[in-house]
């Protein structure tokens, strides 16, 4: 029964968050009962979502994995790591993908062809890594610590065992791993509603899709905030909006899901 | 009009079994309104898994549960199922207090004690500071802006117990409440319970326990034994006795000196780091072929002690000489590794440590953590699987305790494979932190026994923390109080 509600459970995740699969498809299997203009924009800007979240994910993952463990693994490091991270939690996440664009404006706007869209998507990762690393490190090097500190330690480090190693063998374990997994979809959750407040504070601003060649579906949402008023066709500002909601739920779902541990 | 109440549990044809060990089998069980019943059993019968279930907070993945189950004449399991949020949620309004071994899990770390306490009990926060004060000599006050792990793992249970022993409900369950009550807190602990719980004809007290002294000096309206996945009703409780120990192998090698030693640790404050001393002063020689016993009040220093030894902190001053050799100067700090001039002393020093859940790695079976650590241990002190085998054998364990994984065995049946562990080891010194919490008297004679064998063998230092009067009695043979051995113990 509850091998059923979990493959139950893994099913309605993937289908919620199918809107980003789906943007993959060939552009012929697509209802097309809307404007092939918007389904196209449609369609490009999910792509560029589905790349950015799957490139932040990678690149903060890997930093978290590495951050938490040598957090742990020198005491002088978590301090000084902690306190840099700290300051860049502090600053509005806006602000910080703000900041890490001021450097290349110049050439983002001088540049509308693929450079320019490989510029900016990573410009755009290092914005949501550091701003997701934070949370995502302490998510981490916390639980791990309390393992390794007030648990094994003593047993193991009597065995011989180097904390280097008794810590490897931690954060592969089943409790950690379900750690990292929440911290993902954490990350992927704040990339997705930074990208998305991003384009859209973007496309309010400069008046385009994003900043040059960085569609997003907020900046698809900005662009046709029209569409709500008399004469509009309201359904090209839900419908994004729909999908975004229908991934961030996958996520959440995702983030509640709390393996019980046996007593 | 007098009002019969309902049994506050109640069960009919109830089962529960882990994997394909039945735990409980077809139990029909209702003890009276107001009674006082213990339920006893050897380690790993499954009376703590049988309150969780009471409690609702057993983990239905590990468990098979079958038959049904009322509490205050609620549905609290129907066919093996346990019922929905609203039953549960009306269980809970009619008064349940459950309280873990592990008392101190019930605490949130994130919030200071008195918001733990505004939680858990907001309404008899009076209750509370007078009974911790007249029982547990504790000012709630001094405690109340700190956060669980910023005070000592005693105080921490001692406060944890009054709040949950003080929360409003009809049905309390108390699940080994004295593992880790030092032997005047135990004393003070049973007056408690004698004076303001038991008799309180509201509550419906059902406790396990294996520790008989205790159960002892307790006024119980019933006692009841699990053996074999049957509840039966005990006429009087067993005696604890001792066993015939055999002598300890004579050796003239001089044991372990500690001389001059003091374990500093460091705090993290608003101003920075400051240090305090869990210790000063300790000189002490623990000669071969002797079983010492350090006993002494909670948070007074013996597990630090212990870590001092196998040098595992830092902040440590003094010398502990072994073989001739300073193991203080030859390792001052821990770094995470070992000095390979320390290596040969790693290996001649083993540990079981007062929670045995985490001596094995968490997600392998055990057979596999053994070969780790025999890897890890190379040379002398190799876990020759054989010699395993035998110590198994002898603390009343089988092989097929090894292809499971940690969290499948009870609390006892885990310290007992951490202790056989130890024992195969072959270490010239035994360092052993409460080993004989969370096991049965029937069997802790027999784990005793395995020890005392092992002493008979090979003349090794062998060092007991312990807060038991049982094992003061037949077990250790010369015991020091850890207070005034080191003179003066600082810090809080």
């Amino acid at each position: 029964m509850r091998k059923l509600s979990s493959i139950l459970k893994a099913v309605c995740v993937l289908a919620l968050a199918s809107p980003l699969a789906l943007a993959w498809a060939p552009p012929s299997w697509l209802p097309g009962v809307l404007a092939p203009s918007f389904e196209a924009a449609l369609q490009a800007s999910f792509r560029q979502l589905s790349v950015t979240l799957a490139a932040t994910l990678a690149v903060t993952t890997l930093l978290t994995v590495a951050l938490g463990y040598l957090s742990v693994l020198s005491m002088r490091f978590g301090r000084t790591g902690a306190s840099i991270l700290n300051s860049v939690e502090s600053v509005p996440s806006i602000l910080v993908a703000l900041f890490c664009y001021a450097p290349v404006s110049g050439y983002l706007a001088r540049h509308a062809s693929g450079a320019s869209q490989t510029v900016s998507l990573a410009v755009f990762i290092l914005a949501a890594a550091l701003t997701a690393l934070p949370e995502a490190v302490r998510s981490v090097a916390i639980p791990l610590g309390d393992l390794y500190h007030r648990k094994y330690s003593l047993s193991f480090r009597s065995y011989g065992f180097t904390k280097r190693r008794i810590l490897a063998v931690l954060m592969g374990s089943r409790g950690m791993r379900n750690t990292l997994k929440r911290v993902a979809a954490a990350v992927v959750l704040k990339t997705l509603v930074l990208d998305c407040s991003f384009g859209f504070i973007i496309q309010l601003g400069f008046g385009s899709y994003g900043t040059p060649a960085h569609a997003s579906p907020g900046a698809l949402i900005a662009a046709h905030r029209d569409a709500l008023f008399d004469g509009g066709t309201p359904i090209l500002f839900w419908l994004p909006s729909l999908l975004l909601v229908l991934i961030s739920l996958s996520f959440l779902l995702t983030l509640g899901d709390r393996k019980e541990v046996a007593a | 009009m007098n009002v019969v109440k309902a049994p506050p549990v109640s069960c009919a044809g109830f089962s529960l079994a882990l994997g394909d060990r039945p735990l409980v089998q077809k139990l029909d069980f209702a003890p009276a309104h107001g009674s006082s019943s213990v339920v006893i059993g050897q380690t790993g019968v499954g009376k703590s898994v049988f309150l969780k279930t009471i409690a609702g907070v057993l983990p239905a993945r590990t468990f098979r549960l079958g038959g049904s189950l009322q509490v205050h004449g609620i549905d609290a399991y129907v066919n093996g199922r346990k019922t929905g949020l609203e039953a549960w949620s009306r269980i809970m309004r009619r008064g349940l207090v459950f309280v873990p071994a592990e008392s101190a899990q019930a605490m949130n770390p994130a919030l200071t004690l008195d918001h733990n306490l505004k939680l858990l009990a907001p309404e008899s926060r009076a209750a509370i500071e007078r009974r911790l004060t007249t029982y547990f000599g504790l000012e709630f006050g001094a405690f109340a802006r700190l956060y669980p792990d910023e005070v000592s793992g005693g105080e921490l249970q001692r406060i944890t117990l009054m709040i949950l022993l003080s929360r409003q409900g009809d049905l309390v369950l108390l699940d080994e409440p004295t593992v880790n009550l030092d032997r005047q807190l135990r004393k003070r602990f049973i007056d408690f319970l004698n004076e303001e719980i038991l008799p309180d004809q509201e509550k419906t007290v059902l406790m396990a326990s294996h520790d008989l002294d205790f159960i002892q000096a307790l006024k119980l309206d019933h006692a009841w034994a699990l053996e074999n996945a049957r509840l039966a009703p005990l006429e009087e409780l067993p005696r604890a006795t001792g066993f015939e120990k055999r002598t300890a192998k004579k050796s003239g090698e001089p044991g372990l000196v500690i001389e001059h030693l003091s374990q500093r640790f460091f705090k993290r404050g608003i101003f920075g780091e400051r240090t305090f001393a869990a210790f000063t002063g300790l000189s002490i020689t623990f000669d071969r072929s002797t079983i010492y016993g350090i006993t002494g009040p909670s948070g007074c220093g013996k597990s630090s002690m212990i870590k001092a030894i196998l040098r595992l902190l830092d902040g440590t001053k003094g010398s502990i000489v072994l073989d001739g050799e300073d193991l203080v100067r030859m390792k001052p700090r821990e770094r995470g590794t070992d000095p390979s001039a320390f290596l040969p002393f790693r290996r001649k020093m083993a540990v079981v440590q007062q929670d045995s859940r985490f001596a094995f790695f968490p997600d392998q079976r055990i057979r596999d953590s053994l070969k780790h650590i025999a890897r890890a241990q190379n040379g002398r002190g190799t876990l020759d699987p054989e010699e395993v085998q035998r110590q198994l054998t002898k603390v009343g364990l089988a092989s097929a305790h090894l292809d499971v994984h940690p969290r499948s065995l009870s609390s006892g049946e885990m310290k007992r494979m951490d202790i056989a562990r130890a024992l195969a080891a072959k270490p010239e010194v035994l360092l052993l932190d409460e080993p004989f919490a969370h096991i049965d008297f029937e069997t802790r004679t027999q784990v005793m026994r395995a020890i005392s064998d092992y002493m008979a063998e090979s003349a090794a230092i062998l060092i007991v923390v312990t807060h038991e009067d049982f094992d003061l009695r037949y077990f250790v043979e010369r015991s020091h109080d850890f207070p005034e051995l080191v003179g003066k113990v600082q810090g809080r």
